[in-house]
């Protein structure tokens, strides 16, 4: 006998249930796809934006995210039940897909079975595995939601729809398969290759077979009926994320990575800048709140929300669609408070932990824009008289841009403006310029340079700020006036290589200048030295010590390098405990976003919870590649009352007490 | 030399701004008369003609008919030099009597050298040695830097000064300054603490010091975060920008954000053990000490002056 | 109605100040320029008074070399009209007097209504050149104002006295106010007003054509102030220097005075 089964037995294969079937299974298609192109519709409202260039990239991304599960299993536990979950149900609806082909197409119309024989065992065993585990992370996952409950999980009517209805299809699928095989299977080795159906049938087959066959019908049809509200309620629900989120991986940012739009300044017909309204937002920004999945990993990482303050990614996104959908002509500055605007960080925590790839960051930016350029509106008079002093002196401490250089007097470093005959042009920084505690970084970096026999510039006076905390709190205009000059200064010296000792200045003339006509190549200190220690040309004498490493934003998320500062720090000898939260997974200190301008009013500080952090690691040193966070870590550090236990260092500060002689 | 002082009366009070002005016409050396817009009742300590116009008759603040009174009394005196503080009625005041008079005008003298008066510039990073070209020249004093060290005695001879009504300025009374929240932009003193205080309880240092000073006590961001100090009181870019003529950094080491936000200061003291502190490149002078030790003395020192 | 406001550009006064060759001025390199401070609150408080009588011209008016026309933009770009720019390549050279004389010049025949000016400027700081342009004009001024209002052709205002106090003042206009620190605050200018400002009139009058007035004072001598403690370290016992810190501040300060 070969191994098969009887497909619509019981219920038959005739017109009496094909034409009711397929025809619900059309109208369940047809709402889908209706509702849907009424969605498409709105998020049209949004601007252009092309997302479809190199398709063979984004189509890549998309099967191997969506397949894979590969963002979705960044995080443990949820990442994967819900993995698990999608491979089980996902096979389960190929099973389903081979059941109809060949039933309702080869069988019917060539006579082709398929299903039978050793494949068919295998086919059975693999589908009620498939099913049992979708089971157990159903399970798994409505107990996470409604008895474990973790903090800023919110349960709406979609869930339990969503949870209740899935675990239904499941359960009957199975009491389906077991009331069949009690009839059919009882005693056939055949019955072993099902054992969920297995021990289904033996539980039912007590009942008689009249009984048997009377419950098996009517699960059937019910079975079909939820099947066909599943499909029919996707694009209603959180469920449409199975097209949206899957479809967002197609339409993702391919990079660089971080990079904001540049308004185009020089546009006269230009009457507004940033959004104000949703319909300034692109149709991705739209389409992102309808991918977002309120799975609240951008929440939990979000230094604002941890920290008290009222900016949930999760919840902003959200918002933007609501306002899409619901009032497409509201002010997004009305409904959007303003505190939750300016207490992001750009630390795109959120966008690098988001399984539906969505963008947080650029939404923020974008409305930000429309308060500094159009209303010009900043989270406090602290930041306003910040730009003023970078309008008028090039930094935003309002110091006397002559004195920008003063700090290499006496070291081997040439100012551009005299000689440029070097290696590199060092960019300085605001911070690394004028703050005493951060000139150590710069004068390290001088240091280990001469040692490695590398000839520096500086631009002393002629450099400003590289424009920065401008940029990212939205001040575009004063943004672009400082890069137009500082693109001039560096054209003319006809450098070829520079470094910066601050990520946000590395960032934005790597990324950002791009847009205006840099082309010269640049670096961040560390990726630059760890490469000079790599060709023996910087010799360093490791002296063992004990510290915890900081994965500044800028470096880590931004521009992925995590190795190089770590390698430095192994050949100067650092035994490196890790923070919990470190690499892609660090958390801001609370300086980016061009909040390093403005006083943190609301909630409590970031700077002192990252200190925290740290000296849970018991280390006694904190080491950082950033300017910006050597000075929040000072703070933070006093702040959180740990200056007995924990010291703040840049890298740079620790290479160069290792200089080999 | 001839001097015409004009004291000021606020609020139904002499403001002891006179004694400036007489010690600066003595330093001058030169004979002096006094105009005051005032009462009887109260009297400045000054051995001179003393021009009285009753302040019920002519007003506080009525500066076109104090001009106008004013002017009369210098037709009568003929002085070279009329002299008034560089005061919120010196300054609105003066330019009046000068424009009448085509007179030139010095303002904010601090010091006279060589005959010569000296006055600030650029924040006190400039100082200027000017001269008027006019036969008559009105000058206005910089609060505290004509302070005589003893105060002047003698009982003035009062010569009333007859008011007619006028004006096209209404006055209509003062408002107390604002109580309550500290506005340190707008103080004269302060006295900051850093987190070189150690504890909070540390802080009544500070402030006992900015109270045997005259001033407010201001904190750095690590002591307002660690709230031990309310957020009205941080100094620094994230705070408040202050523009003190005393600003006294106790255990500060001198975060760039700080000195941005107090950089203006006039004179800056510093209280520190570390001799390399920051705070040290900006100010003018850096005791190198422990605040807990230094600070109780100096304020007991300071309260018995 | 015609409102007047009178700025001055002045070097940032964090910038490293030397005395120029001729020893009657500063030097003028490696200085940063921005509009004076109490400028900025007497063009801000000019814009909201145009913006509340809906119906009215503002013109800004600088005294300077050809650099002080980007100060004057920033005005422009917080809302006044247009911008009446003296070019006088020697205005430093001017005390105030000269200078009011050019502004009472310029406005005398224009019929403004109302004139702001800062109380001072940050680089002379001699508080003179309102209450000047007031007296050659013949109108009321009030000086120092925290605090302004006006309807109906009368201006109430506050002036800020010494220790936080305020006099509550009124005038009539045509009248002058000089704007002290904190009266409101100044606008950060939008970027479609920065736009628009670059197509706003703004003429340059030499200055010879205004019939200057010579200045009634001579400058002698510019020099930096001696030192007043020069970055000393005292260490020592502390009561002894207890001491010299109360001797250092009777001497250098006024805090004791």
């Amino acid at each position: 006998m070969e191994y098969t089964r009887e497909i619509y037995w019981n219920v038959g294969h005739g017109a009496a249930t094909l034409v009711p079937m397929y025809l619900l299974s059309l109208a369940a298609v047809a709402i889908l796809v209706t509702v849907f192109l009424q969605r498409i519709k709105v998020y049209k409202q949004g601007q252009t934006l092309n997302r479809t260039d190199q398709l063979p990239l984004r189509v890549t991304a998309m099967i191997k995210n969506v397949l894979l599960q590969s963002k979705v299993l960044n995080v443990r536990g949820p990442g994967v039940a819900h993995a698990l979950f999608f491979w089980g149900f996902f096979v389960l609806f190929l099973g389903t897909c081979l059941i109809v082909l060949q039933a309702d197409f080869t069988d019917l119309f060539f006579g082709v079975k398929f299903l039978k024989g050793s494949f068919y065992l295998f086919f059975s065993l693999i589908l009620d595995i498939a099913g049992l585990i979708s089971i157990i992370m159903l399970i798994g996952l409505l107990v996470r939601r409604y008895i474990v409950r973790p903090a800023g999980l919110d349960n709406k009517i979609d869930d339990i729809i969503m949870h209740g209805l899935l675990l239904a299809i499941l359960i009957t699928g199975f009491v389906i398969e077991g009331a069949r095989m009690a009839v059919t299977e009882m005693g056939t080795p055949l019955a072993a290759w099902s054992p969920v159906g297995l021990w289904v049938a033996k539980a039912l087959s007590s009942m008689g077979e009249p009984a048997v066959r009377g419950l098996h019908s009517n699960l059937w049809w019910l079975h079909l009926l939820m099947v066909i509200i599943f499909i029919a309620i996707i694009p209603f629900t959180k469920l449409r994320h199975i097209f949206t989120t899957s479809a967002n991986y197609l339409f993702t940012d391919l990079g660089p990575k971080g990079l904001l739009l540049t308004i185009d300044m020089e546009d006269e017909d230009a009457e507004s800048f940033g959004a104000a309204k949703i319909t300034d937002m692109t149709w991705k920004d739209i389409f992102d709140a309808d991918a977002c999945t309120s799975c609240k990993r951008c929440q939990d990482r979000c230094p604002a929300w941890v920290t008290d303050k009222p900016l949930s990614p999760m919840k902003l996104v959200q918002q933007l669609g609501d306002i899409a959908f619901n009032d497409p002509s509201a002010s997004l500055l009305e409904t959007i408070e303003k505190d939750v605007l300016w207490a992001c960080t750009t630390c795109r925590a959120c966008q690098e932990i988001c399984p539906a790839n969505i963008e947080h960051v650029n939404k923020i930016i974008e409305m930000r824009r429309n308060l500094v350029l159009m209303e010009g509106e900043f989270p406090g008079e602290e930041v306003m008289t910040a730009m003023e002093n970078t309008e008028v002196n090039g930094n935003p401490f309002g110091l006397a841009f002559a004195s920008r250089g003063d700090w290499a007097e006496g070291l081997p470093v040439v100012t551009l403006g005299q000689s440029s005959d070097v290696d590199i042009l060092y960019f300085v920084g605001c911070y690394a310029s004028f703050d005493k505690r951060n000139q150590a970084i710069a004068k390290a970096f001088i240091q280990l340079c001469d040692a490695a026999g590398v000839k520096v510039g500086i631009l002393g006076k002629e450099e400003k700020c590289c424009g920065e905390p401008m940029r990212k709190m939205g001040n575009e205009y004063l943004y672009q006036m400082l890069v137009s000059e500082m693109i001039e200064q560096i054209k003319g010296y006809g450098i070829t290589q520079i470094v910066t000792t601050c990520p946000h200045c590395f960032n934005t003339l790597n990324k950002d200048y791009r847009d205006l006509g840099l082309e010269v190549e640049v670096s961040h200190y560390t990726d630059y030295l760890a490469a000079l220690l790599e060709q023996g040309q910087l010799k360093l004498t490791p002296q063992s010590f004990d510290c915890t490493y900081h994965d500044s934003c800028y470096l880590g998320r931004y521009n992925d390098i995590y190795q190089a500062p770590r390698a430095l720090l192994a050949a100067a000898g650092a035994n490196l405990t890790e923070m919990e939260k470190h690499g892609a997974e660090s958390f801001c200190c609370s300086a980016g976003g061009g909040r390093i301008l403005a006083d943190e009013k609301i909630g409590s500080r970031i700077s002192e919870k990252r200190a925290q952090m740290a000296a849970e690691t018991g280390a006694p040193t904190l080491i950082s590649n950033c300017p910006f966070c050597l000075t929040m870590f000072e703070d933070g550090i006093k702040g959180a009352e740990l200056d007995e236990k924990l010291k703040p260092k840049d890298l740079a500060e620790i290479l160069v007490e290792r200089l080999a002689e | 030399m001839k001097t015409l002082l004009v004291a000021e009366y606020r609020d139904g009070k002499l403001l002891g701004t006179s004694s400036e002005l007489i010690n600066f016409a003595t330093q001058m050396g030169a004979e002096s008369a006094m105009f005051l817009v005032g009462s009887e009742s109260v009297l400045p300590n000054y051995a001179g003609k003393l021009y009285l116009a009753d302040i019920g008759q002519a007003g506080e603040f009525n500066p076109s008919l104090h001009k106008q009174l004013l002017l009369d009394v210098i037709a009568k005196e003929q002085p070279q030099l009329v002299v008034l503080p560089h005061s919120s009625y010196g300054w609105d005041l003066a330019p009046r009597i000068a424009f009448a008079l085509k007179a030139a005008q010095i303002s904010e003298v601090v010091e006279i050298k060589d005959g010569n008066m000296v006055v600030p510039s650029c924040n006190s990073k400039l100082r200027r040695q000017v001269k008027a070209t006019t036969n008559i020249t009105v000058v206005t004093l910089q609060g505290g830097a004509f302070t005589p060290v003893d105060d002047p005695s003698g009982t003035p001879e009062v010569i009333k000064v007859e008011v007619t009504a006028g004006g096209d300025i209404q006055f209509s009374g003062y408002e107390a300054a604002e109580a309550g929240g500290v506005d340190l932009s707008k103080a004269e003193i302060i006295v900051s603490a850093g987190r070189g205080i150690g504890k909070p309880e540390n802080l009544a240092i500070i402030e006992n010091l900015a109270k045997a000073l005259k001033g407010e006590y201001g904190a750095s961001r690590p002591v307002v975060d660690a709230e031990w100090a309310d957020q009205s009181r941080q100094v620094g870019t994230t705070g408040q920008t202050v523009t003190p003529k005393l600003y006294v950094a106790c255990g500060i080491s001198g975060a760039i954000q700080h000195l941005a936000g107090m950089k203006k200061s006039e004179f800056v003291l510093a209280i520190n053990t570390d001799k390399d502190a920051p705070i040290g490149e900006i100010a003018d002078v850096l005791a190198v000490a422990d605040l807990k030790q230094l600070i109780p003395i100096l304020t007991e020192k300071l309260n018995a002056l | 109605m015609k409102i007047l406001v009178c700025i001055k550009q002045v070097p940032d006064m964090e910038s490293k100040f030397k005395v120029n060759a001729a020893g009657n001025w500063y030097e003028e390199t490696d200085l940063a320029w921005r509009m004076n401070e109490y400028d900025e609150y007497a063009v801000e408080q000019a814009v909201q008074l145009k913006q509340q009588v809906g119906e009215a011209d503002l013109t800004v008016l600088c005294i300077g070399s050809d650099r002080v026309k980007e100060t004057m933009k920033k005005a422009l770009a917080m809302g006044c009209d247009r911008g009446v720019h003296i070019l006088d390549t020697e205005s430093h050279l001017k005390d105030p007097y000269a200078i009011a004389f050019l502004i009472a010049g310029y406005a005398k025949d224009k019929g403004f209504d109302l004139i702001f000016t800062g109380m001072q400027s940050q680089d002379r700081g001699s508080a003179q050149v309102g209450v000047l342009i007031a007296e050659m004009l013949g109108i009321p001024s009030l000086t120092t104002l925290v605090e302004f209002s006006y309807a109906d052709g009368a201006i109430n205002a506050k002036r800020e006295l010494e220790g936080g106090i305020k006099a509550k003042v009124s005038c009539a206009t045509p009248a002058l106010v000089t704007c002290q620190l904190g009266l409101n605050t100044p606008r950060y200018p939008t970027l479609p007003n920065i736009m628009k400002a670059k197509k706003k009139e703004l003429i340059s009058t030499p200055v010879a054509d205004l019939n200057p007035e010579v200045s009634l004072l001579e400058v002698l001598q510019v020099a930096p102030p001696e030192k007043k403690g020069g970055g000393l370290i005292l260490e020592g016992d502390p009561a002894d220097l207890a001491d010299q810190l109360i001797k250092i501040l009777k001497e250098k300060t006024t805090a004791l005075a």
